[in-house]
């Protein structure tokens, strides 16, 4: 499989895990999954503080899009995905879906090859402050061709 | 006789010359490791994000209110916005692991310098030599140019030549003309922060904050490449931003959490027990 820089990243923190483990004696895999877990979200969470999240959107509100998958950019300090999808009136429109940055979701196995253009998703989120935007902070994504999913598993957020 | 006397006054002189010539070794403290910080305090604002509109307890002046009055959080989506690292002087409050090591001048065998870094910046380095700052008109970065001084056992680090950068994420500047000091404590594996804004732009009275880490010996400061891409697609030229008067969701803060809206205008009152009696 191929690798590239970003997710090396979290491949990386695998490799720090596994010195972790021989050195603290965690020989459980369970432990090691555990202690892996923890070191992804706090490695992760400067991600968050790129900007305030209750000034960018309206985090009381919730809406939903379907459509086709433009582009995913998988990247630092957001991911963004692209998609066309029309919106509340009916009229087509192009979606900037703000995601994790790499490093977390490399942690929580989306890498740069999970989306891809021509995608059918469906995606719910917090809707942008400035509705000419179209903007949307994701809260769930199902892609129903294959049933991926992220958002409705414990861990699968970000802040 | 006269030879045993000489000794006697000489000796006790050399013994007291050498005292006073041998430097006691050095009480300086090691702030180097990797720090975790902890969220005891403002987690909500320092983790998720202010709200908009929430200027309490902030000692403001009118300038800082209109800039963060106009403010829209859609101008981070812009190109040169998207991959600016916090500045020296916020990025204690961000929730990134942080790592601190330590430049050894070989000869004197002091420390010579600081290096703070954190998931999401600059090297951001203070130095202990005793180098001047350089004069006004020279270039202000992100970590801007720091010293330090030991007094005890902390360190007070001053800090100018600063990018303009923000007292809160939701559009509170701090101007490129601030001076921040900063007092670096360590009681065992926690280390406390404090530090005090000096901004004649944007600030009607110096702002303190402290801010807490405890050492964490797995820590890890992860590689964190960044780069710039069509976030949202905008006309060109397009700065979001709001008109003088026209944010309509100032009020949103003080609605939500049913507080005199002049109270989440901030301002040196603010700060104060005593204004708690203003909103009754």
């Amino acid at each position: 499989m191929k690798r590239t820089f970003l997710d090396g990243c979290a491949f990386s923190l695998g490799c720090t895990l596994a010195r972790l483990r021989f050195a603290s004696g965690l020989h459980s895999l369970r432990s090691c999954l555990a202690l892996f877990a923890v070191a992804v979200f706090v490695s992760g969470v400067q991600l968050y503080a790129h900007h305030s999240f209750a000034a960018t959107y309206h985090e009381d509100q919730t809406v939903k899009i379907e459509g086709t998958l433009v582009q995913f950019q998988f990247r630092n300090p957001h991911s963004f995905v692209q998609v066309d999808a029309p919106d509340a009136k009916g009229v087509m429109q192009r979606w900037g879906v703000e995601w994790g940055g790499a490093g977390q979701l490399g942690g929580q196995n989306i890498t740069r090859y999970t989306l891809k253009a021509g995608d059918h998703v469906i995606i719910t989120g917090n809707p942008g402050r400035n509705p000419e935007e179209h903007r949307i902070r994701m809260v769930g994504l199902k892609r129903p061709s294959d049933g991926l999913s992220w958002g409705g598993r414990p861990g699968e957020t970000f802040d | 006789m006269f030879r045993l006397r000489r000794t006697a006054i000489i000796v006790p002189l050399c013994l007291l010359a050498v005292m006073f010539a041998v430097r006691p070794a050095s009480a300086q403290m090691d702030f180097s490791g990797e720090w975790q910080p902890i969220f005891y305090e403002d987690q909500p604002e320092r983790v998720a994000g202010p709200e908009i509109g929430d200027y309490t307890g902030i000692p403001i002046n009118d300038a800082a209110r209109m800039r963060a009055d106009t403010w829209m959080a859609a101008v981070q989506t812009l190109p040169e916005w998207q991959c600016r690292p916090h500045s020296a002087d916020y990025i204690w409050r961000g929730p990134s692991q942080l790592r601190i090591t330590k430049e050894i001048n070989p000869v004197t065998r002091q420390i010579n310098a600081f290096h703070l870094e954190w998931l999401r910046s600059v090297d951001n380095p203070v130095w202990l030599d005793g180098r001047p700052h350089p004069p006004e008109y020279a270039e202000h970065t992100w970590g801007g140019f720091a010293t330090g001084k030991w007094d005890g056992q902390s360190l007070t680090v001053t800090i100018t030549h600063l990018k303009e950068g923000y007292l809160r994420r939701n559009g509170l500047p701090r101007s490129d003309k601030a001076t921040i000091v900063e007092h670096w404590t360590r009681h065992g594996d926690y280390l406390t922060v404090a530090v005090i804004m000096y901004d004649p732009v944007y600030l009607a009275e110096p702002f303190v904050r402290t801010t807490d880490y405890r050492l964490a010996l797995n820590g890890l400061v992860a590689p964190y490449p960044c780069n710039v891409v069509e976030e949202v697609t905008r006309a060109k030229g397009e700065v979001p931003s709001w008109m003088p008067g026209k944010n309509p969701d100032l009020h949103e803060y003080a609605d939500k959490h049913q507080l005199p809206f002049e109270a989440t205008r901030g301002g040196p009152q603010t700060m104060y027990p005593e204004y708690i009696s203003k909103m009754k």
